[in-house]
């Protein structure tokens, strides 16, 4: 039972970086200096992104609802001790949700409400990124105390520190990777194209320096990645893998192989996540009293049956449900953007 | 502001917020079913115009309802991990089947917004219909999780936890099946209404005639429809709630001795300090009546409970008056539109009238909420946990309630601006 939800966390997590993260990847994407793409390139993304964000949304309920009621004091430990840095990210999803519908349905369109709409939209969805980052960081540094409340002990150290932050600009980097590489192939303008594949070689550079980042961070902490994460051989491995991989991407870049582009690039953050739960698995916070785990933290057999049905029935239809969406709007090559939903 | 007001303050604004769209959510996709459908049947553009209005209508307060949604989910882990610790296991039931629905519901919202001339017309037109169907579904399964509070069920509280968890007898409490009635129905009768109202209203005002007297009418179905049928689902749930939470309904009633003949007092102020009604009118029995079906029956008061378990009962009384006198007046209404419906033609003082309960239907949602929450108070989970001992011992909680107060006024200020904006090119588009 409990692997079965373990295993619903860990692909819901996945599923949330890849499709959601690259929705937030489009708003870091339209914050740049666009030029003459500027009016383009939001089309581009209003019709990728238009019919499927609010699916792609989903994976996050989904983990929040399997950990209030699979694993309770897994969840309320978390939202005490991150509380602040989980209403950060919650405005910032408000805020992009909200903004980025707006821009689209506003009746009246004009330059001047538009470019707030996508300032906004962009600005939100860096924020929504570096918060998701400094969440997941906060998770296994040892800090988290829940019987303290001492103010800053309490509710900012969790959370503070160099590490955090450069997880967060880590998740924020790979967002827009993977945004750039998604949206090269859902133009077919050449110019339009050749900005995105130029944005993903950009983002592509920066994951890598953000990610070397992110382990000179972990020097500061308790436990530095570079004791925990490349002792074992798997991570190291993993690692390895992810990097060998951008080779692999971009001469399916080069060859114009769209669907074998995102493939390869969903897989290396596939692979990074992999490395991260290999890493903590089966604990899921590590507080300064000690690691809080899944099997330990389980409701009562009773709770996980109901939610294991709830979950594999509902898979049943969301599934199929999701195939087909992605079916219309994904993989049928039509280019009608004159009739991009606004009908 | 103290910190456990302010959280409740917080969980009250996010809640009041929310409601509205999910409400809309949950019935304004029929109605845009409902007008794709006569375009598909009948061909007049005039409908077809109708649906692209209604859709870029709810494509906005989906939006809007389905992020303060995401935040009330994690709001009741922010707020109050006392409650979720043990609420969590037991209630999580009926969230999970609401996170299908709603999962299905965003699914739904894309194909239907987007697939225009992508798939079959009447393809597209189930994908729209989806979204009412999923929406109207996830209402029923979350009222289930506030149901448990008022009638906990599905667990044995032994020394301040559960044990022997039973989350299928929780879900299926003996609260939910007049909760949900009540709020399906309202979310059907205030946005039937509403919508109704902002097009008789734009009728009024000569614009686009023909549409909006077409609206009015598909609208008016539900708005009329559920209006009518709502006073029975509240007399329902009135009688339940006197089984099973009686000193609520006395908070409800500024009943304060228990007594046989109880009498029923409309309007009026309960004051606490005297335990008296002032400034009512007492119906002799009729509470009685109406809660137990016999005008002698004893209806417990608040002297049964300590002062310190009893609800704020000023608050109560006024919202459930201030709900009913909305319903009634709604009932009148509705059953007007079906007469003046069959006689043929609409006179312009009805208009009138149908353009100000606009927002009444809204307005009794939320009074309705006020008088199920705080009636429900001190408790969160009534009889067993208290709300003060569930709530995050996180300080600056009031920082919390400005800051969502700020970002939800702004939010509410540019949705209508928006919708302002809509009205102004069908304006445009049709002359007025």
């Amino acid at each position: 039972m409990i692997d079965i939800l373990i295993l619903f966390i860990a692909a819901s997590l996945l599923l949330y970086v890849l499709l959601g993260g690259s929705d937030f990847g489009a708003g870091i994407v339209e914050l740049l200096p666009a030029g003459r793409f500027r009016e383009s390139q939001k089309q581009v993304i209003n019709r990728a992104m238009g019919p499927v964000w609010e699916a792609n949304h989903m994976w996050l309920i989904l983990i929040v609802v399997i950990l209030f009621m699979g694993f309770p004091a897994i969840f309320t430990t978390l939202m005490t001790a991150l509380h602040l840095p989980t209403l950060a990210l919650l405005v910032g999803i408000v805020v992009r949700g909200a903004v980025f519908t707006f821009r689209h349905y506003d009746a009246i369109q004009e330059p001047r409400s538009q470019r707030v709409y996508t300032w906004l939209f962009g600005l939100s969805s860096l924020w929504t990124a570096l918060w998701l980052g400094i969440i997941a960081a906060s998770l296994n540094r040892g800090i988290i105390n829940p019987a303290t409340r001492e103010v800053w002990g309490a509710w900012f150290a969790p959370w503070w520190g160099l590490y955090p932050l450069a997880v967060g600009v880590f998740v924020a980097c790979i967002y827009a990777f993977l945004a750039s590489i998604y949206l090269v192939g859902e133009t077919e303008e050449p110019e339009l194209k050749r900005r995105f594949v130029r944005l993903a070689a950009w983002f592509n550079g920066l994951v890598v320096l953000s990610g070397g980042f992110v382990f000179l961070a972990s020097l500061t902490e308790r436990e530095s990645l570079a004791t925990t994460f490349l002792r074992n051989p798997l991570n190291l491995a993993v690692v390895a893998l992810a990097t060998l991989l951008f080779i692999v991407l971009w001469v399916f870049v080069a060859q114009r192989r769209t669907m074998l582009t995102r493939i390869v690039a969903s897989g290396q953050v596939a692979l990074i996540l992999l490395g991260w739960y290999v890493l903590y698995a089966p604990n899921a916070l590590i507080t300064a009293v000690g690691p809080l785990n899944f099997y330990s933290e389980a409701a009562p057999p009773a709770t996980l049956r109901q939610l294991v049905i709830a979950l594999l029935v509902g898979g049943i239809f969301i599934f199929p449900s999701l195939y087909y969406l992605f079916r219309v709007f994904k993989m049928s090559h039509r280019t009608d953007s004159s009739r991009s939903g606004r009908g | 502001m103290d910190n456990l007001v302010a959280a409740r303050a917080t969980m009250a604004f996010s809640l009041g917020f929310h409601i509205i769209f999910a409400a809309v959510g949950m019935t304004m996709p029929f109605l845009m079913s409902a007008a794709h459908c006569l375009y598909l049947r009948k061909k007049d553009p005039a409908y077809l115009e109708l649906t692209k209005l209604w859709m870029k209508g709810v494509a906005i307060l989906f939006a809007v309802g389905a992020v303060s949604g995401t935040v009330l989910s994690f709001e009741l882990g922010l707020l109050w991990p006392g409650f979720m610790v043990h609420a969590g296991p037991i209630i999580g039931m009926p969230f999970s089947w609401e996170g299908t629905a709603f999962f299905l519901e965003a699914i739904a919202i894309g194909l239907f917004l987007y697939g225009w001339n992508r798939m079959n017309p009447w393809v597209h037109w189930a994908t729209g219909l989806a979204v009412g169907v999923t929406g109207f579904t996830s209402g029923i399964f979350v009222v289930a999780a506030n149901g448990w509070m008022n009638a906990p069920a599905g667990f044995d509280w032994v020394d301040g936890v559960a044990r022997n968890i039973d989350p299928v007898k929780a879900m299926f409490n003996r609260a939910w099946p007049h909760q949900s009635l009540h709020m399906q129905l309202a979310a059907l009768q205030a946005v039937g209404l509403a919508v109704g109202g902002i097009h008789a209203w734009l009728w009024l005002h000569g614009r686009a005639p023909d549409l909006n007297l077409k609206a009015l009418r598909i609208a008016m179905v539900l708005g009329a429809g559920a209006s009518i049928i709502q006073p029975f689902a509240g007399h329902f749930a009135g009688e339940s709630v006197a089984r099973l939470q009686p000193v609520k309904l006395a908070a409800i009633e500024g009943h304060f001795e228990t007594s046989r003949h109880a009498p029923l007092t409309l309007g009026g102020l309960p004051d606490v300090e005297t335990r008296t009604m002032r400034w009512g009118i007492p119906v002799p029995g009729l509470l009685s009546l109406l809660a137990h079906r016999d005008a002698d029956a004893e209806v417990i008061g608040l002297d049964r409970v300590p002062r310190e378990d009893w609800p704020p009962v000023l608050i109560t009384h006024v919202a459930f008056q201030l709900m009913v006198a909305i319903g009634s007046a709604l009932a009148l209404v509705g059953v007007l539109w079906f007469w003046f419906q069959r006689r043929g033609r609409f006179p312009r003082w009805f208009l009138w009238v149908l353009a100000v309960c606009a927002p009444l239907g809204i307005i009794a949602i939320e009074a309705g909420w006020v008088v199920t929450e705080v009636g429900r108070q001190p408790w969160i989970i009534y009889g067993i946990v208290r709300t003060k001992d569930a709530v995050t011992p996180v300080p600056g909680m009031g920082y919390h309630f400005g800051l969502f107060l700020a970002l939800y006024l702004a939010l509410a200020t540019t949705t209508i601006w928006l919708f302002h904006r809509q009205i102004q090119a069908l304006q445009k588009k049709f002359g007025g």
